[in-house]
């Protein structure tokens, strides 16, 4: 006699109602390897209302970057790659990339999802939405996700690393009149906060440094930190050396209380190699280092800023290179010691 | 066919052939060349375009063609690559003789598939045969460049199975040799395309293999990447002087209409597009004067120490690093 499958939908799923085992997905399932932690999902097989996720988690979620970034075309004016690439990080979070080829700064935004509402951070460097169709990217993710989740409205919260960031700002006008939708307003100086989405609290750090109006995000239920232009893989114009250390060393003070799995900034300038980076205004960048920074860069970034404050120069590490009160053209032939000095084809 | 027999194609047949269809197609004679007179009425009129393609906000969304053809008179034409093909957006030319085509840079793209340089050159070149009686095959077709920067000679690969096309080689040697100098700088020689005369001699400075060309019939004065709309990135201070007297010399003995670059990358207001930027909305027109080229030359005079000067017409980068620009971090603050 078959063996009738287990009723994933009644034991294992928490519904609108509340019931259920408090994990999302089925860990348990006899399918599942020896150890296996939640799945993530949360979908029942026959939903009948709203579905409410648990954020609580003991780890960091799991997620995962499993794409290779676009990065553009040696001829910009061929590229066909889409205009934005959206990347599924996990059920409730998708992380989205500017074509290169359309900015070339093609900096990276962020969609968080909780069970009352959706939080997008960043809204990219390009206002025309016919080069840059984020709001419509922002509500076909939504869409979906409300779909699957047999939600009638999301409300969606928009906040930016920094309001000034003309790499980051611009796309905000496209949200100009959409139903629903709260702007965050600038934070003051050293205010804290949160962002409750729903059962999913996002943390507000302010970080100023790189930009006056800097901020940096922290989401609890992934444990990553959204560092914007603060700290990320790439050329780090340091707007103000006294803010930049004393933000890192708030981001570092952050990091030993808190579970941080990844750092995960604006933009990708550095190369696969390290030390190496990108030219500005690049837009094919073939060899890009990965988004992701994990949390032990963040001391490395402290000692760096330590070393370049007070001074006008720029200092290259692996993973980032630091500029301050020079211009973004400075070039130096200081190449940190025992680090491999590659220079990777150019192509023309 | 398997590639041996392609081997025992001569190289000529494609061209040949369609020549030959051409003629049983017309079922008349072959044309006539008539010979052109470059050398009277001079200096020979001719125009630049108001605004040069160059670039969008959005490299992706850019409609405009990989090259602009602009003809300035009816023998010569100035082309540009695009902005967003390339952000170095370099300037060719293409001067007509009545024996042979004398083409000056060659973009800064490799692949024709990429960036189809050859075709467009082809292309005008056909177009030029058709109304002077020739037929292309028989004019030989000069590839030269400024100097061995690659965003001067990337394109020269398209052109490598072209009959009837030399070229110059990659070395300081092979491009002296090219024009049969054997007192580089000093040493001016003339090209004669057939009738049409091109003084070439040395102007080194941004590099040491550097050539400066000088057009009877047009008479323009392209001095490549050692003067030009833009920021000239001066490595060698001394040599760029001493080429910088030379063409004082230049100008003080032979008529100029325009001094020509390979590049724009400054504003009609003067700003600085940074290098590497692929839209320049406000830019300045390529062609110079001879008297930004005199002011260039008293600024340099009182130029003591490395640094960037303003002339009013270019940016002097004496001995910065190439790539150099005057931007800063606009999101700096106390």
């Amino acid at each position: 006699m078959p063996q009738s499958p287990p009723n994933l939908a009644t034991t294992q799923f928490l519904d609108s109602t509340g019931q259920g085992t408090g994990n999302n997905g089925a860990p348990d399932q006899p399918y599942n390897p020896p150890g296996a932690k939640h799945t993530d999902s949360c979908l029942p097989l026959h939903a009948t209302g709203e579905v409410v996720h648990n954020y609580a988690t003991a780890e960091p979620a799991p997620g995962t970057i499993a794409f290779r970034w676009i990065h553009g075309s040696n001829v910009a004016a061929l590229n066909r790659d889409p205009r934005i690439q959206a990347v599924q990080y996990n059920e409730d979070t998708c992380i989205l990339r500017q074509n290169v080829c359309v900015n070339w700064q093609a900096p990276f935004t962020y969609l968080l999802l909780g069970n009352k509402g959706a939080l997008l951070i960043d809204t990219g460097a390009t206002a025309e939405p016919a080069y840059y169709p984020l709001r419509e990217t922002v509500d076909r993710v939504i869409a979906r996700w409300a779909k699957m989740r047999r939600r009638q409205q999301v409300p969606l919260t928009i906040a930016m690393t920094s309001g000034e960031n003309r790499a980051q700002n611009q796309g905000l006008a496209q949200f100009a009149g959409r139903p629903d939708t709260v702007i965050a307003t600038r934070p003051r100086a050293g205010m804290t906060g949160q962002i409750d989405l729903g059962d999913r609290i996002i943390d507000v750090i302010p970080t100023p440094g790189a930009h006056k109006d800097g901020i940096t995000f922290y989401d609890r239920y992934n444990d990553i930190l959204h560092t914007g232009d603060l700290l990320y893989p790439g050329k780090i114009n340091i707007g103000n050396d006294r803010d930049y250390v004393a933000s890192l060393e708030r981001l570092k003070q952050w990091r030993d209380t808190h579970s941080v799995k990844w750092v995960l900034g604006g933009h990708i300038e550095m190369e696969y190699s390290p030390g190496k980076a990108y030219p500005r205004f690049a837009t094919y960048k073939p060899y890009e280092r990965l988004l992701q920074m994990t949390p032990d860069l963040i001391d490395d970034a402290l000692a760096s800023a330590r070393q370049v404050a007070g001074k006008q120069t720029m200092l290259i590490r692996p993973d980032f290179i630091l500029m301050n009160g020079v211009s973004p053209d400075e070039r130096t032939r200081v190449f940190p010691a025992g680090v491999p000095n590659i220079a990777s084809p150019r192509p023309y | 066919m398997n590639r041996r027999t392609f081997i025992k194609v001569p190289l000529a047949l494609p061209f040949a052939a369609a020549a030959a269809d051409a003629d049983a197609a017309d079922d008349g004679p072959p044309p006539v060349a008539v010979q052109i007179d470059f050398t009277s009425h001079l200096p020979a009129p001719g125009t630049f375009p108001a605004r040069w393609i160059c670039g969008s906000p959005s490299c992706m969304d850019n409609q405009d063609p990989p090259v602009q053809v602009h003809w300035y008179n009816e023998h010569t034409v100035f082309m540009r690559q695009n902005k967003a093909y390339s952000y170095e957006a370099p300037f060719m030319h293409l001067y007509f003789g009545n024996e042979r085509i004398l083409m000056l840079d060659q973009g800064f793209t490799t692949l024709r598939t990429d960036w189809p340089l050859r075709d467009v050159v082809d292309d005008c070149i056909a177009k030029w045969c058709a109304r002077h009686g020739r037929r292309p095959e028989d004019m030989e077709l000069l590839m030269a460049f400024s100097h061995l920067h690659s965003d001067h000679y990337a394109a020269l690969a398209q052109f490598t199975d072209r009959p009837n096309t030399r070229y110059m080689g990659l070395t300081h040697e092979e491009m002296v040799g090219f024009w049969g100098m054997t007192g580089y700088p000093e040493e001016r020689v003339t090209l004669d395309l057939g009738g049409r005369n091109i003084l070439i001699w040395g102007s080194p400075g941004h590099v040491i293999s550097e050539f400066a060309y000088y057009d009877t019939y047009t008479q323009i004065l392209f001095t490549g990447d050692m003067f030009y709309q833009g920021r000239c990135y001066i490595t060698y201070w001394d040599k760029w002087f001493d080429s910088m007297k030379r063409l004082m010399d230049f100008v003080d003995t032979h008529p100029v209409t325009h001094v020509v670059g390979c590049h724009v990358e400054i504003s009609r207001t003067g700003e600085d597009y940074p290098y590497g930027v692929t839209y320049q909305p406000d830019e300045a027109p390529m062609q110079l004067t001879v008297a930004d080229l005199r002011h260039a030359f008293e600024v340099a005079k009182t130029i003591t120490k490395p640094g960037i000067y303003f002339t009013g017409a270019v940016f002097l980068c004496n001995q910065t690093r190439g790539t150099t620009t005057i931007d800063k971090n606009p999101y700096a603050y106390v």
